[in-house]
């Protein structure tokens, strides 16, 4: 493995390495937890590597809540968000799905930007995301800032919309709007930790003081090649009562949400276990029994 | 009466502990040499094909190259236990493994690319991967070298074993239940953290060569590479760095060692060849696959009547040790709970697929599977319990078995009932289930060689000792340690029976040159042999010492004791170091050492492998009790009961690590381990796709040691090392029949396969 290294201390130097890199062949390490295995596993000739890691932008850095909702830098590490309470209480699911990643080694130093950008069809951290309804912050080389919903951002398996003069800032999540929440993630693998999700499944629903169900979210991992929000089945749930939900409006949810999946069969599961255990799994969303995991 | 002892059964952290936690200790990977080269091995594309050419002209070529080797460089023996595995392979190859050339280079990025740089063409040909094929007549000869036709009347059969006791169709007369199952076990991979590795410098000034090798039976590896390499035995040195963990996988010499030797030997430098993971599955040891063919019965009063077996076991393309496997099924057979009656047959199968070897528990983990699962569908068809059906069953202190095992102690049957009683197995048992989850519990039991086993020319394990002019005693045994402990029991033993404190005792177990013989580890038997060979030892010193006490003290030799560094007797006391100093300065001008052999008190078996082959034996039983989810199958376990007749606890935290690190690797075997192949290829060869569990998948696992006080083992203890992972995972099967009423023939019991099979007979 052999690369050369070089580190932007402000985003002025950042943009202008990633204007100056255009046409050479360069990748990000933010927290190298995947950049490490990647070139490890396919050696690429005359390769830079802009490290990320002595960035001192807050922009990037950051997390910031505040009542219009909160903004996660995408060098913000896995562990540090899960050190965060008012994200655990606010968003369950992102909570749940961070602490789900790898390790806790891992997640010292994996970054959320760095989970989201590898496009994993089955990111526990873009799942849980996705759900939420986040939506990017991206700046090219010249300074201009976008915004694209997180669903739009894949475009296919290690496929997302950044041009190559593009690097995602930070991550938006629209604030509560519920006076009551449901949020988990449901990680479907064969074991507890350093595990990639057969299935993985987010929700994040938001209720009114009645109980009614005024805004949902759910999205599944693992199922397609890019994580799917699952917006007819989200759209079936606005208005019901969250604790009169049948088992034929659970079934009915679950079969709105498999029509999003497009499972295959590989080392980890055929497709016709994907399929079963997305259905089970999102229907046991509504048991009475306590989700186990 | 056991006796009375201040250190033994006192829990003592491991005696190589700080090394390993700091980072200090010295693995293979640390090694580095002067001038030393980086060796890379080219394995086959594909499983079965001709070579048809070899160039390696432009490797050889590259600059920092230092050595490129082909099969026709090098003058070497066959190897492995039926010596029909070339170490380089030249006109065929078998097995996904199989290396083709070997680079030495003064990077490892240039051996990389030197390898990249080797043409090799290829006559692709379809590959045998099943043993059932390969058993056709129609089958090609896989390995060339076999001696299957001559041997066995099969020419794809590298190996077969019979054994047979009692009258079999007179208790199949008997018999009121009958069950026959087929069961398939999978391929698993040891897994050791510290991957293979061999640093070899061979000196072309004397003709000696040193290896860096990390064996657990260094004096048969001194003998398999002198064999391979055409060499003197005593010319070659094997120095043990500290070993990353061996479960058995080190038991064999495998083709990289010569080859390193070889690359080491043209160069006249240093060369070391370090596996990277994907390597390390690839081309390491595994544990055998197999299918076990078994009928067993019982009477209308539930005694067993008989058990039928027939093992086929794929041998891979070239034979280990994995091939002798049967030696130890045999036993589980023939001896595990009473039985009248035995017939066992186990063919080893020649397949284009990798060789197995050998794997903590050596058959056991398998047959005790097959055995354990058949018991509770014999139970259930009797109307009887799974745990009376055992109990009635057990075998009994003196019993000798059919096959002639000696049980002068046995805690089969109280291991059985502590588990029983501690899981509150009855109620368990018997629990309803609703909902999404649901519970079961499953018991297994086991049977292990708790003394050694005499297969080879001696089971035996030489101690010499020094003490120093200053209290200080070195233990050099022929033992090895490959993170068992047994280094900490040794130094227990000494402490205890000299007492010399812990910090001025030394274990030098590392080096053919310097330590004496033994046959290594495995068996369970390193604390067994080490340590009563020490004990042999100790007792020759302390005559000398005796004698030279009473001299000084003006006393008759009698009773004296140790402690604290001190000679006692009655109210006189000398430091034991003064006695030393007096004996090498004063008459008789002798060094205070000495020097013991121990050999076992076992039996090599007959023909008809009949004998008591073990100085004792181990029993255990587990408990087990599992989760199982029905919406996804997964299968978790909550609860491991384990109690084992260990003889007498030593390290009572020595020991509870080996049952803890049993149990895992027995759950792993049961619930998620596997090596996947497609054509002869492994397409999981990283822990990303081989599923080891971690740390936060373990269970609750309550342990409970019996203690039997074998007059055989030191202090009357057993080995202990394999029997934890032996019961587990037919506890668990028995567990998840309980909790879902699926009867599963097969491992592991991943999710889907457990999920498939709630869903089928949810149809019916």
């Amino acid at each position: 493995m052999d690369f050369d290294v070089i580190s932007p201390k402000t985003s002025r130097e950042l943009l202008e390495v990633i204007g100056k890199y255009q046409d050479k062949n360069f990748r990000f390490g933010a927290g190298y937890t995947d950049l490490i295995n990647d070139l490890n596993s396919k050696p690429q000739e005359d390769l830079t590597v802009i490290n990320l890691a002595q960035l001192k932008d807050e922009n990037f850095k950051t997390i910031t809540i505040n009542e219009k909702g909160a903004r996660i830098g995408a060098l913000v590490t896995a562990s540090r968000l899960t050190d965060n309470s008012i994200l655990k209480t606010n968003y369950p699911v992102l909570w749940e799905a961070t602490n789900s990643v790898a390790s806790m080694q891992i997640r010292e130093t994996a970054t959320i930007g760095g989970n989201i950008c590898q496009a994993s069809p089955s990111g526990d951290i873009s799942c849980a995301l996705v759900s939420l309804k986040a939506i990017c912050e991206i700046i090219d080389s010249n300074g201009n800032v976008r915004n694209e919903s997180l669903a739009d951002f894949f475009k296919g398996v290690k496929k997302t919309s950044l041009k190559k003069n593009e690097i995602l800032r930070n991550i938006f999540i629209p604030p509560n709007s519920g006076k009551k929440i449901k949020s988990g993630y449901i990680k479907i693998g064969t074991r507890l930790s350093m595990e990639i999700s057969i299935i993985s499944i987010a929700y994040h629903f938001q209720m009114d003081d009645g109980n009614k169900i005024i805004n949902a979210g759910c999205s599944i991992g693992a199922v397609a090649p890019t994580i799917k929000f699952t917006e007819d089945a989200c759209n079936y749930l606005i208005g019901k009562q969250f604790d009169s939900i049948t088992e034929e409006d659970a079934d009915n949810f679950a079969c709105l949400v498999k029509k999003y999946a497009k499972p295959i069969s590989d080392i980890r599961a055929s497709a016709w276990y994907r399929s079963e255990v997305l259905f089970n799994s999102t229907k046991a969303i509504f048991d009475k029994y306590e989700i186990k995991n | 009466m056991a006796k009375e002892l201040s250190i033994i059964s006192k829990s003592t952290q491991k005696f190589d502990g700080k090394e390993r936690v700091t980072g200090k200790a010295i693995y293979g990977h640390d090694i580095e040499l002067p001038n030393m080269l980086h060796g890379m091995i080219l394995r086959t594309k594909y499983p079965c094909a001709n070579i048809i050419s070899i160039d390696t002209s432009a490797a050889k070529a590259l600059e920092g190259v230092a050595c490129v080797i082909t099969a026709d460089d090098a003058d070497v023996n066959m190897i492995g236990y039926k010596r029909d595995h070339p170490i380089l392979k030249s006109k065929t190859v078998n097995c996904i493994r199989d290396e083709i050339a070997a680079v030495a280079a003064t990077t490892k990025d240039i051996a990389r690319k030197a390898l990249s740089l080797i043409k090799v063409e290829y006559d692709v040909k379809k590959g045998i991967f099943n043993p059932f094929d390969a058993l056709k007549e129609n089958a090609p000869k896989i390995n060339l070298a076999g001696k299957g036709l001559e041997q066995f009347a099969n020419k794809n059969i590298a190996e077969s074993f019979h054994y047979e006791h009692g009258e079999l169709d007179v208790q199949k007369a008997k018999s009121k239940v009958i069950i026959s199952k087929r069961y398939t076990l999978p391929r698993v991979a040891h897994s050791c953290l510290g991957t293979s590795n061999i640093t070899a410098d061979y000196s072309k000034l004397n003709g000696c060569l040193t290896l860096w090798a990390s064996t657990q039976v260094p004096f048969l590896y001194q003998r398999d590479i002198a064999h391979a390499l055409k060499m003197e035995p005593s010319k070659i040195r094997i120095i043990q760095p500290t070993i990353g963990g061996a479960f058995g996988s080190k038991l064999d010499m495998l083709p990289f060692e010569p080859i390193c030797a070889l690359l080491s030997i043209k160069t006249g430098k240093p060369v070391q060849i370090l596996y990277n993971r994907e390597e390390e599955f690839i081309a390491s040891p595994t544990r055998q696959t197999m299918v076990i063919d078994l009928t067993t019965g019982a009477d209308e009063t539930s005694r067993f009547t008989f058990r039928e077996v027939k093992i086929t076991m794929d041998n891979g393309a070239y034979t280990s040790w994995g091939a002798t496997t049967p030696f130890v099924m045999m036993q589980t057979f023939s001896s595990l709970y009473q039985v009248p009656a035995c017939s066992f047959q186990a063919d080893a199968v020649y397949t284009n697929n990798p060789f197995a070897g050998s794997f903590r528990g050596y058959g056991n983990p398998q047959a005790t599977f097959s055995v354990e699962r058949n018991i509770n569908l014999m139970a259930k068809e009797l109307g009887i319990g799974n745990d009376e059906i055992r109990l009635l069953n057990a075998n009994y202190k003196g019993e000798i078995t059919g096959q002639r095992l000696h049980y002068k102690t046995c805690g089969a049957k109280p291991a059985l009932e502590k588990v029983i009683k501690e899981s509150h197995y009855k109620v368990k048992e018997k629990k309803k289930n609703q909902g999404r989850y649901k519970t079961g519990i499953g018991l297994a039991s086991m049977l292990h060689v708790g003394g050694g086993a005499k297969i080879y020319r001696s089971d035996g394990c030489g101690t010499r000792l020094k003490l120093d002019h200053y209290g200080y005693l070195t233990i050099f045994t022929g033992s090895s340690e490959i993170g068992q402990g047994s280094e900490t029991i040794l130094a227990m033993i000494a402490a205890e029976e000299l007492g010399i404190p812990f910090e001025k005792i030394k274990v030098i177990n590392t080096d053919t040159d310097v330590k004496p013989w033994d046959v290594g580890v495995h068996a369970s038997r390193t604390s067994f042999v080490s340590g009563n060979s020490l004990l042999g030892a100790i007792k020759l010193i302390k005559e000398k010492l005796n004698k030279q006490v009473s001299k000084l003290l003006c006393v008759e030799a009698g009773d004296f004791s140790y402690k604290n560094g001190l000679i006692i007797t009655g109210d006189k006391e000398i430091k034991i170091d003064k006695v030393v100093r007096d004996m090498h300065f004063g008459l008789p001008n002798e060094l205070c050492v000495a020097e013991y052999f121990y050999e076992p008190p076992s039996d090599f078996q007959d023909k008809q492998f009949r004998g008591n082959v073990s100085g004792n034996y181990a029993f255990a039983s587990q408990a087990i009790e599992v989760e199982v989810d029905t919406y996804t199958g997964n299968v978790k376990v909550l609860d491991v009961y384990v109690s084992q007749d260990v003889g007498r606890v030593l390290n009572p935290l020595g020991l509870q690590g080996q049952i803890e690190g049993g149990v895992v690797m027995g759950i792993g075997y049961a619930l998620t381990e596997e090596m996947i192949f497609e054509n002869g290829n492994l397409i999981n060869p990283s822990f990303h796709g081989y599923k080891l569990l971690t740390s936060t998948d373990i269970p609750n696992i309550h342990f409970y040691p019996i203690e039997t006080f074998d007059e055989a083992g030191p202090y009357g203890s057993k080995g202990v090392g394999e029997a934890p992972l032996i019961p587990t995972a037919p506890a668990i099967a028995n567990a998840v029949a309980n909790a879902i009423g699926v009867e599963f023939c097969s491992l592991p019991l991943t999710p889907e396969k457990v999920l498939k099979a709630i869903k089928e007979k949810t149809i019916i």
